[in-house]
């Protein structure tokens, strides 16, 4: 089931005075349960490519496609309220909420998507368990390191139950340990619970780890390669 | 709407220390505001209730010409029938006639220019407190002949005390000038030492007897249970008799008048003045938070959070630390003056020049329920607009700002 998909994407800044050509008449599609890693050097595109599916940036030309529905074009307050129920985010900075504690940032949410106070708890205590942060609710953001930050990020993404979840550079600003660690929380949800995941990377650790690897150069799709599971998990 | 003031209420504690300080200087702005304006409102409260009580009344009933020429002769004619009215007058708590004329008083040391008020101390004790600014004597109730109560600043001036003799002359009703000796039996002190320059006492039956073969009086006041009652009372009497004119305080006193809007207006003036200090150190403040905060609100709009509600995250914010501040401020009002309005605020190192304007050197702050209501409101109103400008930047920041790096 093709999740994300998208056609004769392009991007470019300055077009008036410097033109620049962040993305290239871009063709993907993602299959729902995919663990997919978008990499290439800087200014290759890849965290271009990412905001497009994301919605959060809007493309000179071409569309994307989510879960069948068009969202280029479609209005700001529509397409926030569509990221709200379709996408999940984890960015390189882990962006939480610092006055928040790790149970807080998670149910955040699902506060936003009205749902019941007693099925959002008990989600959010489900989840931190699944990220291994069952011991750390209450702790805010400050008295976290950056692995356990960035797995309360992910329990966030995963909160709302979306139907895919974008991470651009997750591992980039932890250590070795963490990042391995992350990529295996990442790595079960992926395989147990179906969770579709695409990053931007140029991490080899996580490109390792991806069953398909989407390479990109100056904006196009240099290389698009699957790899069996067997071969990803060697 | 509770987990957005829960960040509100979160995020204003994120710097203690700028929090803090804009809190305090809410609490303190607000408090000498209010203050300020409660010390105001009691020294015109005061200021009007001296007058009315004392001496202007409610209403005063007149020769139609009497205020503006000050001949004796434009004395009122149906004083009577009048009288008889005002009795059967349910609004009426007590009047008084008076006899007025304008002369001159002599004395050893020289002669002054003074308006002379023939009173009857029974009824004029029961309808005004003049009495109580008595210092010494007697308020013209024993049977001396000829008794006159003068003002201190004038017996200062005329250098005399209790005992001593002084000239009256005046014109009586067919324009004849004449004089007589009057006995000092009392000095007052009002709450205006040119008042107590200019006027003396006397009582109305000797100053009568010398201006007419008849008893005459040249002024009715009528003090009434309830002030509001003035106006139609005023208008009921003017329409049942003829030659007089029935005036409130506010017709007679424009100056008074004058004070009482003018201590309207300074609530909102100086509140104003507040405020415009009080918007600008909110602006600041949110500004501050906002700028430092773009990626997170970027990360917010990002996860699904719709711009309406940013915007409402960053009103309740400035709303939450302002309303903090001000609620403590208002409780520190409250509580100041409530012991100011007993204790008093004493300006007695002023006392001098404050005397010479009417005004008591004691001020007892008062502040009413609608004016804190007011203050409140006004508080609420400048924080929605000043934080206008900051919700409105956030809500246009770009969700990409929460991929950025810094």
């Amino acid at each position: 089931m093709i999740i994300v998909e998208t056609k004769n994407l392009s991007k470019v800044y300055n077009p008036d005075t410097v033109p620049v050509h962040a993305l290239r008449d871009v063709n993907i599609t993602i299959e729902k349960g995919e663990f997919t890693s978008i990499v290439g050097p800087s200014g290759s595109g890849k965290t271009t490519l990412l905001n497009m599916l994301g919605g959060l940036d809007k493309p000179t030309s071409g569309e994307v496609m989510v879960n069948g529905e068009k969202i280029t074009g479609m209005k700001d307050s529509r397409l926030i309220d569509f990221r709200l129920k379709n996408i999940g985010f984890v960015f390189q900075h882990y962006n939480l909420i610092p006055v928040f504690t790790a149970r807080e940032n998670v149910s955040f949410i699902m506060l936003l998507q009205n749902r019941d106070k007693n099925e959002m708890m008990k989600r959010t205590d489900a989840l931190l368990e699944q990220v291994g942060l069952g011991d750390r609710k209450d702790a805010r953001p400050k008295e976290m390191s950056g692995g356990q930050q960035q797995r309360v990020a992910v329990a966030r993404a995963l909160a709302s139950e979306p139907k895919f979840i974008l991470a651009d550079e997750p591992t980039a600003n932890l250590d070795s340990n963490s990042a391995m660690n992350l990529l295996d929380i990442m790595e079960r949800m992926n395989r147990e619970e179906g969770v579709t995941f695409i990053f931007s990377t140029h991490d080899q650790r996580v490109i390792d780890r991806a069953r398909r690897v989407i390479k990109m150069v100056d904006g196009a799709i240099a290389e698009d390669t699957l790899i069996s599971v067997e071969a990803a998990n060697q | 709407m509770k987990t957005l003031l829960t960040i509100a209420w979160r995020n204003i504690w994120r710097h203690p220390a700028r929090s803090g300080v804009l809190i305090a200087a809410v609490v303190a702005g607000l408090w000498a505001g209010v203050v300020t304006v409660g010390v105001l409102n009691g020294m015109m409260d005061q200021r009007l209730n001296n007058l009315i009580e004392s001496e202007l009344t409610h209403i005063q009933v007149h020769h139609p010409e009497f205020l503006d020429e000050g001949y004796s002769r434009l004395f009122i004619e149906k004083v009577d029938e009048i009288a008889a009215f005002l009795k059967q007058d349910e609004r009426v708590k007590a009047f008084t006639k008076r006899t007025i004329t304008d002369g001159m008083l002599q004395s050893p040391v020289k002669t002054s220019g003074v308006r002379i008020r023939g009173i009857d101390s029974e009824s004029e004790t029961r309808t005004t407190n003049f009495h109580t600014n008595m210092m010494e004597g007697e308020y013209l109730d024993s049977s001396i002949p000829n008794a006159v109560i003068i003002g201190r600043t004038m017996a200062n001036e005329h250098n005399m005390e209790l005992g001593h003799r002084v000239v009256l002359t005046f014109e009586d009703v067919s324009n004849q000038l004449t004089s007589s000796a009057f006995n000092i039996v009392g000095i007052f002190e009002s709450a205006g030492t040119d008042f107590d320059r200019r006027n003396v006492f006397v009582r109305s039956s000797d100053i009568s007897s010398i201006l007419y073969d008849k008893a005459v009086f040249h002024e009715i006041a009528i003090m009434l249970h309830d002030e509001p009652f003035a106006q139609s009372l005023a208008a009921d009497i003017n329409q049942n008799f003829s030659g007089i004119t029935a005036q409130t305080w506010r017709e007679l006193s424009p100056e008074l008048n004058l004070i009482v809007e003018f201590g309207e207006v300074m609530l909102y003036l100086i509140m104003l003045i507040i405020m415009a200090a009080l918007a600008f150190g909110i602006l600041n403040t949110m500004l501050m938070a906002l700028f430092e905060r773009m990626r997170e609100i970027g990360m917010l709009i990002s996860i699904g959070m719709s711009r309406t509600r940013v915007f409402l995250m960053i009103m309740l914010e400035a709303i939450v630390l302002t309303l903090t501040g001000a609620a403590a401020g208002i409780l520190l009002a409250i509580f100041s003056i409530r012991y100011l309005s007993s204790a008093g605020v004493n300006l007695e190192r002023f006392a001098a020049g404050i005397a010479e304007l009417g005004w008591d050197h004691m001020i007892y702050p008062i502040m009413s329920t609608p004016e804190y209501v007011t203050v409140v409101i006004m508080v609420i109103v400048i924080t929605l607009l000043a934080s206008l400008y900051p919700a409105a930047k956030a809500i246009r920041i770009n969700p990409l700002e929460a991929a950025k790096d810094s």
